[in-house]
């Protein structure tokens, strides 16, 4: 199977579950848990059930495009549903079905693993999905995120697009993977790799990213205090993303990392604050449509 | 209520539980139910069973509740009856509270006198009445490490629980634990059975479980994959690693249990076998296979089925194994292009500790002290060697290898710098550094090892006290009592004797801008180190009051101390330790009373008879004393040290150390501190128990 075929497939699969086919994020973020439609909708009580493509960034990844399992920039199909339906973890393996898996034949696995961010002050339990020993999703029950205990509780399912892709078509690289019918990734990917790695490792400018950083950790502070939670939360990313290009430069000592980590974590909490107090001044619009019209597609009952 | 006996069943279905909770959670509801159970006498035996997804309790022989009876004491009988014996408003008030007849009221004579005593009978309730009470309570507060809420973020335990099954006697116990009833139904394996089954009793559970592909009984679990592991890496002429602790983890990962073999392909086997057995165990958390002494190219991998017609599984196995290794050989290769040696520009990016600075200052202090403890050890022929083996030994932190299995930190260094062509005793020590890494681990193999791993922690060791970084508590995130354990067992296995607060003190020097003042740190960390060679010499099986004997004394040489209390307890095993024991007590508690300056004691200026007999004897031994103790033959300086209790016994039954002469008191105040300073050289026998 292809990669866009994979995507194709669980759009459909996640559409029919009642899922909203989010956008990807257009701002970089490290995992599609940044991406608004995550971190920002597991808030509160309004019920949300969202799927998408998220183009993750890790400079220190890198591998110059020579690693067959590394890339600065992957992609995660990531799915939230809120709150968590019982029959949550069966929704997951029949969209496994849907791409054509039969669980039966194959050996399926839910191993401990836990997920925390101390950057965006979020913390869930959950597992890795194992299948026939390779690591194809990670399940989390999101228990706290800015800071904030959840509830409902909200399950995020998140495929590793590029590794399920490899495994599926047993492909010993990513560059060899196919994105679509007669095209490999690393006729698409390979160059990119290959510069955002020196990019992130011998060329960025450090003072410029740290001056970055602070600009865009002082602009944010202004839109919070003007109480716009987006402009802010985008703010917020960018400097998590400057963070994470300073540390593959080798520019943040153990200490300096601390700090700067608590600086991200306090915009996050500022954002995910401003984000329940305003969804509760609009009156959490969800809320009040999921109470006027039961769901249909019953998979909360469970 | 009937006296028959019952079984129970009780099964809560759960998302998959954690395979490193498990061991702990089934002891404990195992152990609070049977508490619970024997506290509300329904008799019976409790067992437990779990799976991945389950934990289950089963009871057989349980009883109803028996009625229970209980006397109550009322009023003292002359106020509770007249003198014609009839009851009066007391004892009628006291029969009405308790809730009995009058004329059921008994006149008991008891040790304060007699009373009036109301029998009453509670009577025992049905034990499916009592359990549905007693379970919810004790399930709902089970603890784990780190707990989960879901749905609305209202029920908290370690996954959520999806269905929960009790029976007593075949009929459904009602509860409801996490808003879920409790009924006789349970599911079968999530992927190849997970219809709805219906149980009625204990068997029937088991039989319809492993009908629907779920061995319930770890045990079992644990069995089957020691055979099928046996079975299968002997069809490739090998045997399965040893390794008791990952078939236990096994075991409760999953709810059927299957092992696959899968192959790679042996040109990784030009790797390190350090490097693939950690990738397999580590990261996928395989059995390797061995043959003839060596690492095969097959391994066994665990699975939550048994079986695998069409070899999809080991397929896969093998596809991931294959990919982790040629990462592996990647980081190998790669790491390869720069040499150990140049790599230490990047330690002084790695910090070691905020005010200790960073690694490569780390570096070079331990290159410092491993000098200046191999002039202490008469190991100053090994300069040349500890110099270059510090120099390298934590280059391998800024290793993609060791960032990719920071297990290996220390191994890798010491593969890399024998691929690099350092010597033996070199990429050995940067091999052993962190070892012991725990009770069954050896110390580092050679001189040069053994010195640097000392270096490395004495120096971590006097800047973090120097710090005020101790740990307190159960809290140790600097894991520096491991460090001091590793300390004392290196100095211990290679018999070194060094005067560790001295090379403490050396240690410490070589930090600059610690916050505390030597004099105040080295006596505690003296006291740490102490405290490790206690914990150690008891863990061998030394009486505690022979280690308290000895390290009561100068210890500033581990290695003696340990010694001394070895031939202690050897000796006291051969001689009767007891006069000894109670003539240094005497001597101690004399010498407190009138403390004095220390003086030779002389013999024309003895008295008694007990008195002269005593420093004859003493004198005599001093000299064979000071030679036996420099020998370090301290067993038969014990001996002789024993031989002195009649003479000793002899002098405290006839003198009075306390004459009125002063120098008559001083001579004999002489003999004893001469005495006891030099039995002091060995161990102070006032703490030893008869």
């Amino acid at each position: 199977m292809d990669l866009q075929t994979l995507i194709l497939k669980l759009s459909a699969y996640w559409a029919s579950k009642g899922c909203l086919i989010e956008q990807p994020w257009d701002v970089e973020v490290g995992a599609g848990t940044m991406h608004p439609a995550t971190f920002l909708r597991v808030l509160g009580p309004e019920p949300w059930r969202a799927a998408y493509v998220q183009p993750s960034r890790r400079p220190a990844d890198g591998r110059y495009g020579a690693n067959p399992f590394r890339l600065v920039k992957h992609q995660q199909y990531q799915v939230v549903l809120k709150p968590a339906p019982m029959d949550v973890q069966d929704l997951y393996v029949e969209s496994l079905v849907a791409l054509g898996i039969d669980p039966k034949e194959h050996d399926l696995r839910f191993e401990e693993d836990n997920w925390e961010s101390p950057t965006l002050g979020a913390w869930g339990v959950g597992w890795q999905v194992l299948l026939d020993g390779m690591e194809i999703t990670q399940f989390t029950y999101f228990q706290q995120a800015g800071g904030i205990d959840l509830a409902p509780i909200t399950a995020e399912i998140t495929y590793g697009l590029e590794r399920l892709t490899m495994f599926l078509a047993k492909q010993r690289s990513v560059y060899d993977i196919e994105w679509a019918p007669g095209v490999t990734y690393g006729e698409v990917r390979k160059q990119d790799e290959y510069e955002v790695s020196k990019y992130g490792f011998e060329v960025a400018d450090t003072a410029f990213w740290q001056t970055l950083f602070e600009r865009f950790e002082a602009e944010a502070v202004r839109c919070l205090d003007a109480e716009l939670v987006l402009p802010a939360y985008d703010l917020a990313l960018k400097c998590s993303h400057a963070f994470n290009i300073l540390d593959a430069r080798g520019a943040v000592s153990a200490t300096d990392r601390v700090s700067v980590i608590r600086r991200v974590r306090e915009l996050a909490v500022r954002c995910a604050k401003a984000y329940v107090a305003s969804r509760e001044a609009q009156g959490f619009p969800l809320l009040r449509k999921a109470a006027a019209q039961p769901s249909e597609d019953g998979a909360g009952s469970g | 209520m009937g006296q028959e006996v019952a079984e129970f069943l009780f099964e809560i279905l759960a998302e998959e539980i954690p395979a490193g909770v498990l061991p702990s959670a089934r002891e404990e509801l195992l152990a609070r139910v049977s508490a619970a159970f024997a506290e509300a006498r329904l008799g019976g035996r409790l067992a437990v069973h779990s799976t991945s997804r389950r934990l289950a309790l089963v009871g057989e022989e349980l009883v109803d509740q028996p009625d229970a009876e209980s006397e109550i004491t009322g009023p003292p009988a002359s106020a509770g009856y007249d003198a014609d014996g009839k009851p009066t408003k007391a004892a009628i008030g006291f029969a009405k509270a308790q809730g009995v007849a009058v004329e059921d009221l008994r006149v008991v004579s008891l040790p304060k006198g007699t009373y009036v005593v109301a029998r009453k009978v509670t009577p025992g309730r049905p034990a499916a009445e009592v359990i549905g009470e007693i379970l919810p309570r004790l399930v709902e507060k089970m603890t784990f490490p780190r707990m989960m809420r879901w749905g609305d973020g209202t029920p908290e335990w370690i996954r959520p629980v999806h269905s929960v099954l009790a029976l007593f006697d075949g009929l459904v116990i009602p509860m409801t634990l996490f808003g879920v009833e409790s009924g006789r139904t349970t599911f079968g394996h999530r992927t190849l059975a997970p219809a709805r089954i219906v149980t009625m009793s204990v068997l029937d559970w088991f039989q319809k479980l492993r009908a629907a592909h779920v061995e319930p009984d770890l045990a079992v679990r644990r069995s089957r994959f020691e055979e099928q592991a046996r079975a299968l890496a002997a069809e490739v002429g090998g045997e399965p690693a040893d390794d008791a602790a990952l078939l236990d983890t096994w075991a409760h990962l999953v709810e059927s249990p299957g092992v696959v073999r899968g192959s790679f392909d042996p040109a990784f086997l030009e790797l390190p076998e350090e490097i693939l057995v950690t990738s397999m165990r580590e990261h996928q958390k395989m059995l390797p296979v061995r043959a003839n002494g060596a690492l095969a190219a097959h391994f066994l991998a665990v699975c939550d089925q048994v079986g695998d017609p069409q070899g999809l599984i080991a397929r896969g196995n093998e596809w991931v194994t294959a990919a982790r290794f040629s990462d592996a050989r990647f980081f190998w290769d790669d790491d390869g292009k720069t040499k150990l040696e140049d790599r230490l520009p990047r330690l002084a990016k790695l910090q070691f500790q905020e005010t200790l600075g960073d690694t490569l200052k780390k570096t070079d202090r331990i290159q410092d002290l491993a000098g200046k403890l191999a002039a202490r050890l008469g190991l100053s022929h090994l300069d040349g060697m500890l110099a270059r083996a510090a120099r390298l030994v934590k280059a391998d932190l800024v290793t993609d290898m060791v960032r990719e299995f920071p297990d290996l930190q220390g191994v890798v260094g010491g593969l890399y710098a024998r691929r690099e062509g350092e010597p033996e005793e070199v990429w050995q020590a940067l091999y052993d550094q962190y070892r012991p890494a725990s009770a069954d681990d050896g110390v580092p193999r050679g001189d040069v090892g053994g010195v640097i791993a000392l270096a490395d922690r004495l120096d971590t060791l006097t800047g973090l006290f120097g710090l005020g970084l101790a740990p307190t508590g159960s809290k140790d995130p600097y894991a520096l009592r491991r460090a001091a354990l590793g300390v004392v067992r290196i100095l211990l296995d290679k018999k070194w004797r060094l005067d560790l607060p001295a090379a403490c003190a050396a240690a410490a020097t070589l930090h600059v801008g610690l916050p505390r003042a030597n004099d105040e740190v080295l006596p505690e960390l003296s006291a740490f180190f102490l405290e490790r060679l206690r914990f150690l010499l008891e863990k061998k099986g030394h009486a505690f009051d022979t280690v308290a004997a000895v390290l009561t004394t100068d210890c500033s040489d581990l290695a003696d101390a340990a010694e001394r209390v070895e031939a202690v307890e050897v000796l006291r095993k051969e001689q009767d330790f007891a006069p000894l024991a109670t003539a240094f007590k005497r001597m101690q508690n004399i010498l407190e009373e009138a403390p004095g300056e220390n003086a030779e004691p002389d013999p024309a200026k003895m008295t008694d008879d007990a008195e002269k007999a005593l420093a004859l004897d003493y004198l005599q031994a001093r000299g064979m004393l000071d030679d036996l103790i420099a020998r370090r033959r301290y067993r038969d300086a014990l001996s002789i040290m024993a031989s002195l209790g009649p003479a000793l016994d002899r002098f405290f039954t006839e003198v009075l150390v306390m004459a009125e002469d002063p120098e008559v008191k001083a001579n004999r105040m002489a003999l004893l501190r001469s005495m006891r300073d030099q039995f002091a050289r060995v161990a102070r026998f006032s703490e030893i128990r008869a």
